[in-house]
């Protein structure tokens, strides 16, 4: 048995347009491992949501998911996402209210995704509650409130305290602290961490932010145009990136430090490819300084388990 | 001297019921005082940068330098000339409006989507009468694109034709237009993802250089800050609770919002 919560296996995600098939994740692979924090991080547009929404079988036509599997606990889930979502695998958005229904208190919330996914009595349902906002540093006498009458850092600890209630193996937090204060920001980390570490889940943190992987993250998967660039922990990735777009990636983001105070920043030259117009072989290519002929014409597979690149292949050099 | 001076600048908002419902309900006036009392000044060609929490009164600051808003008490003094004074006369006010422009963060509500990129680029061109003859607008439009990394072929699309970060050079390029000596940014690169804003904060450092523009730069994110700023001044509740260089400030904070705040920041370096 492996020790893989999940695993995703070659998927694909596409989506039809009058004028030809666009993928919006192309011959993704990867594995989260029980109780690991995974990081999923590229520029927008990279297909990190509709990754988090494949698993989670939140994928809404005219997307689909056009190949590819996705395991969980042994068995397969993409075909039948009902059987675990909200219960063995649960989401954070970005926004709060997402989650929040405005016209119910938050202990009635609480309180009716524990017995609709756990088989428990209403009064242990009713504790179980109370205990999920204590975890999230709530006051259970504030049960009774409504959400606009909390802050919006208050206001996505509810939203933990709602995704955990059912005690998931997986969380998918998808940018959960963008929208908030760069203060709360770190308490909102931090608090999903902790209580994550000392339950045993697993999560897959999506995010634009590599300071915020950094922080927060086990291991990284980095991902340009839909692909997989880079996967790995994190600590040797932020340390030593293998793939130029990763090298970029943590070079152009602004850092507290004497020594950069008033400089030039690092900078990728060139954009992200519009998805109709997915470059040959490396998608990449175009914007690296080290591609040769076989970048531009083959595209590489995952080289070391660590990188889509063409540079890691020893036979090939410079 | 400074080129540009904040006085004990206050600013408040009225957020009172209509009169009718006090009447009915006896509630008193309610006013929030969203900047209070904040001095500060900015030498030519530097970079001033505010940052602090959303609510702290950062944009109300900006809205008040520009001219946009005008302050509750005290005043604002640029090149020598106080802003905000009711006896300056009209062609006065006009010349001092196009010195000082704002770059905002959202690129998508600040450009007209109806409008193609050089017609953007002109109407201020126009507004201030800076060249007549339409050969000499769209040479200079020519210019302005080139000059925020864009090309003269981009004069003919229109704001949706273009990534979110071309988005915001063609808000810089509009800035720039009307040949200003400030430009305020308001949180110019919050909307965008970290390799983009590297270009664009990059860009803006190049222009100062070659323009020598004065920068108020506002922004929650102290890292961009530490990069961009040559003095930082720390908002918390529309007080100013602190001020210092980027060198002085992330080693040596003084006050215990400001600790807090870089407590915050994700230690990127310590992996
Ligand atoms: N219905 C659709 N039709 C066409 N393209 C779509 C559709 N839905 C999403 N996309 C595209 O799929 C790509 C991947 O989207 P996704 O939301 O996964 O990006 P992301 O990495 O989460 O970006 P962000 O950081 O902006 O949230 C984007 O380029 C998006 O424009
Ligand atoms: N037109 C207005 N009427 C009433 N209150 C206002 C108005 N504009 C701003 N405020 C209030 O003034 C305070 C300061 O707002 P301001 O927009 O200056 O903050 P900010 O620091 O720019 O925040 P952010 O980081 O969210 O942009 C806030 O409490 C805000 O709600
Ligand atoms: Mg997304
Ligand atoms: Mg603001």
């Amino acid at each position: 048995m492996s020790d893989h919560l999940l695993e995703i296996k070659n998927l694909k995600i596409t989506v039809a347009t009058r004028r030809n098939v666009l993928n919006l994740v192309d011959n993704l692979t990867l594995a989260v491992k029980k109780g690991e924090i995974l990081g999923l991080v590229g520029e927008s547009g990279a297909g990190k949501s509709m990754t988090g929404s494949a698993i989670i079988g939140l994928i809404e036509k005219p997307v689909k998911i056009s190949g590819g599997e996705i395991w969980f606990k042994g068995k397969r889930i993409d075909q039948h996402p009902d059987e675990v979502r909200g219960h063995e695998i649960s989401m954070i958005f970005q926004d709060p209210m997402m989650s929040l229904n405005p016209l119910w208190r938050i202990g009635d919330q609480l309180i009716e995704v524990i017995t609709t996914h756990m088989n428990i009595s209403h009064q242990d349902a009713i504790k179980k509650a109370k205990h999920c906002l204590v975890e999230v540093g709530i006051d259970p006498s504030r049960m009774n409130a409504y959400p606009h009458t909390f802050s919006g850092g208050m206001r996505q600890r509810v939203v933990i305290a709602l995704a955990l209630a059912p005690n998931p193996s997986l969380v998918i937090a998808d940018e959960p602290t963008t929208a908030l204060d760069v203060s709360i920001q770190a308490q909102i980390l931090d608090l999903l961490k902790q209580i994550c570490k000392t339950r045993g889940t697993s999560i897959i943190l999506i995010t634009h932010d590599m300071a915020v992987i950094s922080q927060t993250t086990d291991r990284v998967c980095v991902m340009y145009s839909g692909r997989l660039a880079e996967i790995g922990i994190t600590k040797e990735i932020m340390a030593h990136p293998q793939h130029p777009y990763t090298k970029g990636l943590v070079a152009s983001t602004p850092q507290i430090d004497a020594s950069s105070f008033e400089k030039m920043l690092y900078q990728i030259p060139g954009s992200m490819p519009a998805l109709d117009n997915i470059p040959s072989g490396c998608a990449f290519h175009p914007r690296c300084e080290h591609a040769h002929d076989k970048c531009r014409a083959e595209r590489p597979e995952v080289l070391s388990n660590r990188a889509a690149c063409w540079l890691l292949d020893a036979n090939e050099g410079q | 001297m400074s080129f540009i001076i904040a006085n004990h600048l206050t600013r408040q908002y009225d957020l009172s019921d209509p009169w009718i419902v006090r009447m009915l309900t006896s509630n008193k006036r309610k006013q929030l005082t969203a900047v209070d009392d904040v001095s500060f000044s900015i030498d030519k060609g530097t970079t001033y940068a505010l940052v602090g929490e959303s609510g702290s009164g950062k944009s109300t600051i900006a809205k008040m330098v520009v001219g946009l808003l005008a302050p509750s008490a005290g005043a604002i003094t640029f090149d020598g000339k106080m802003i905000n004074d009711e006896t300056i006369s009209k062609a006065d006010r006009q010349r001092l409006r196009r010195r000082i422009q704002m770059v905002f963060q959202s690129p998508y509500a600040s450009l007209n989507p109806r409008w193609a990129v050089g017609d953007i680029l002109k109407e201020p061109i126009r507004a201030f009468g800076l060249f007549d003859s339409r050969a000499d607008q769209d040479k200079r439009v020519n210019e302005l694109l080139d000059q925020v990394g864009l090309s003269a072929r981009d004069a003919n699309k229109y704001p949706h034709e273009f990534s979110g970060g071309q988005r915001q050079r063609i808000s810089i390029a509009r800035a720039l237009s009307s040949q200003p000596d400030v430009i305020i940014c308001d949180e110019p690169t919050s909307a965008l993802d970290v390799s983009v804003q590297a270009q664009v904060l990059n860009l803006l450092k190049t222009l100062q250089k070659e323009f020598s523009l004065t920068y108020l730069f506002i922004s929650h994110d102290l890292a961009v800050v530490s990069t961009m700023a040559n003095k930082i001044g720390v908002l918390n509740e529309g007080k100013l609770v602190e001020e210092a260089v980027p060198s002085q400030l992330f080693a040596k904070p003084e006050n215990p919002y400001t600790k807090m705040l870089i407590d915050a920041v994700p230690d990127f370096g310590k992996v």
